[in-house]
């Protein structure tokens, strides 16, 4: 196994592999910052040019690009508000207010800090696990992969807000998204639902104009609004200080960053549980790890560690995602199911031939992961200091260039003009939203996972009844949800407590 | 409320297992709206309670203005989705940007001309060559058959 580990390393480091892996990630670089060009999309797209390759520069070359891609998603999240990947929206909440006060520089530095840890993180748990996981993947079918995405919504419904009204709204949201997310063609028969005799309604609402919408256009109202630069009237801070603060910021809340990073690798791991998920569940694990309930307040107003928590669970869920595909050739995500592709050009049948004759190959992947961020890494902080100085531009200048790559962004989810209009629609949701206290981080978790939740309670019904409901892995998860539910109750019971305290 | 009222009722019409979900989630979105809707009326406020764990829209600038400035940007918006519509995006962007930061940003024409050059060519550059994108044609062009 030594022997393959270095193979491994060999094959990445020969130059046409490397160079190959350099060009995918500069590729991954661009599609990461723009709004609405996935990760995944892009991997269809280079799929063609992987022919005339070896299969090490293959991969090299796709996951140079994916890889770097979550990286840099999170650089448009927290400059802009606009999450430049659909894995990357969690960070807005705490890295755009961030930006909004000056630290943009802070947060970035944050960002990719957490992201290159997680990201090795990530890689180490490919290297150690695929042995050893696949009693893990084997034991969770559809009812657990269904209770694990309603523990996600429980998690970011948590964030609501404590008291019976947050939670309600929490709730509600997702209920919502849950419910939009049934608009088009039921999967189990094909009868549409809620077209209102639109063609375009067929296939659904996409997700990338919805969530660019619901992201992007509130903070460009608002930034219109305010009259000012992003970082407001502040005078510009020392860019390069942010930058290594925000380093610094990784390491004082170390054990955070690991633990989210745990969250993403075990995410990463189901199969179908996707990356909507793992970022949401990091966030949330940040938010209640705070001490009190004013030290939670802080969140959405731009506390370090819901940048933290994020970037790290988005990084290492690629490594967490390979682990099903190359062993057991079940995709971990929709990216992972365009990677599979890439095996059957090559010539290459994920499984037991992956973990034996082709091990160096594997462990390829595994030091791509890790050399494409950290070369990412030390790339963007060079480059960081002048990306944070464009929170000082006045808003006015900057405002028509985002609602260029924002509607742009959404063109190119279907290629169709009512694409935009659901941009305005939602984004003009999503102001409404902001303005009178309602969350968005269910609503957009309900409406990323509706379908699978869907397809999982459609198969566990009918392949077990409801009997599913009593599954040893089931009853677990249904008491971790109850308990997510229950924590804000908890803590809002402590603080009335703690001031009944105080007043006598 | 109303959303969910419509989802459930339309549902109904439906078979089992296409209603199902629908009903799943419009029927509990209907009670928790209007569970909502009477703490709203009815009930004390909750000055215990933490705020959502969201973003803060600014509250420095009067009301009045605020307002004025949401419809602008609205309007500016909507107008740059039509005008991609008559157009297309190759004419649109560069369009928009120039008569967004001309009349809105009120930036003198050399600069705006500047900054318009270089969106177009990161348009071009980036979308249409590199990614080789394709974009509609516009629904003028369409019409007269350019």
């Amino acid at each position: 196994m030594f022997d393959a580990l270095i193979n491994g390393l060999l094959l990445v480091l020969q130059w046409k592999a490397f160079s190959l892996m350099m060009v995918g990630m500069g590729l991954g670089f661009v599609v990461g910052l723009l709004p609405g060009i996935g990760g995944a999309a892009t991997l269809a797209l280079m799929l063609p040019f992987i022919f005339k390759m070896s299969p090490a520069e293959a991969f090299a070359f796709l996951l140079g690009m994916h890889s770097v891609a979550a990286t840099t998603g999170d650089i448009t999240s927290i400059l802009f508000g606009v999450p430049g990947e659909a894995i990357s929206a969690a960070t807005v909440v705490d890295g755009y207010p961030m930006a909004k006060n000056g630290e943009a520089g802070r947060a970035l530095g944050a960002a990719l800090m957490s992201s290159l840890v997680g990201a090795l993180i990530g890689a180490l748990v490919l290297a150690l696990a695929i042995p050893i996981v696949r009693p893990l993947v084997l034991s969770f079918g559809s009812p657990e992969l269904l209770m694990l995405a309603l523990m996600g919504i429980a998690c970011i419904t948590s964030l609501s807000g404590l008291g019976a009204r947050g939670q309600i709204r929490g709730f509600a949201m997702g209920f919502l998204g849950l419910l939009l997310s049934t608009i088009g063609q039921e999967r189990q028969s094909g009868a549409l639902r809620f077209d209102m005799g639109l063609m375009y309604l067929w296939d659904g609402l996409d997700l990338v104009p919805v969530l660019v919408g619901i992201f992007a256009i509130p903070e460009i109202i608002d930034l219109a609004v305010r009259g000012t630069a992003i970082a407001g009237e502040r005078q510009p801070e020392n860019l390069q200080a942010g930058v290594v603060e925000g380093i610094k910021d990784t390491f004082r809340h170390f054990w955070l960053v690991v633990r989210c990073s745990a969250v993403g690798v075990f995410i990463g791991i189901l199969p179908g549980a996707g990356g909507g998920v793992a970022q949401w569940v990091a966030y949330a694990h940040a938010v209640q790890s705070a001490k009190d309930a004013k030290d939670r307040e802080r969140f959405g107003k731009g506390d370090i560690r819901g940048v933290l928590g994020p970037g790290a669970a988005n990084n290492s869920k690629e490594g967490g995602e390979l682990i099903p595909t190359v062993a057991f050739g079940v995709p971990g995500g929709g990216a992972m199911g365009i990677l599979l592709g890439g095996f059957l050009i090559m010539g290459l049948t994920p499984g037991p031939d992956m973990l034996t004759k082709h091990l160096a190959l594997t462990f390829s992947m595994v030091w791509t992961l890790a050399i494409a961020n950290i070369i990412t890494v030390l790339l963007c902080l060079a480059l960081l200091g002048h990306l944070a100085k464009l929170t000082y531009i006045r808003g006015g200048l900057i405002i028509p260039f985002v609602l260029f790559l924002v509607f742009v962004g959404s063109y190119t989810a279907n290629g169709q003009i009512a694409d935009l209009i659901v941009t305005f629609i939602f984004g003009s949701l999503g102001y409404l939203m902001v303005l009178f206290g309602w969350p968005r981080p269910p609503f957009v978790l309900g409406f990323v996972l509706g379908k699978l939740v869907e397809t999982y309670l459609f198969i566990s019904v009918s392949r077990y009844g409801f009997s599913w409901l009593s599954h040893p892995v089931v009853l677990v998860l249904i008491f971790l949800t109850g308990l997510v539910i229950a924590y804000p109750f908890i803590q809002e019971r402590r603080s009335r407590k703690r001031e009944g305290v105080g007043a006598t | 409320m109303v959303v969910a009222a419509y989802a459930a009722i339309t549902a109904r019409r439906w078979s089992f297992k296409t209603s199902l979900f629908p009903l799943a989630t419009g029927i509990p979105l209907f009670v928790l709206a209007g569970a909502q809707l009477m703490l709203e009326l009815f009930g004390r406020d909750e000055t215990t309670s933490g705020p959502a764990v969201e973003l803060e829209l600014s509250t420095h600038v009067d009301p009045a203005l605020a307002r004025t400035r949401v419809a602008g940007i609205l309007t500016w918006i909507a107008g740059f989705i039509l005008l991609v519509f008559l157009v297309g995006f190759p004419v649109a962007v560069p369009a928009f940007i120039f008569s967004f930061l001309m009349l809105q940003s009120r930036v003198g024409w050399r600069l705006s001309l500047s900054l318009t050059a270089v969106a177009w060519l990161c348009f071009y550059g980036l979308f249409q060559w590199l990614l080789n994108l394709p974009f509609e044609e516009g629904f003028i062009q369409s019409l007269l058959g350019i």
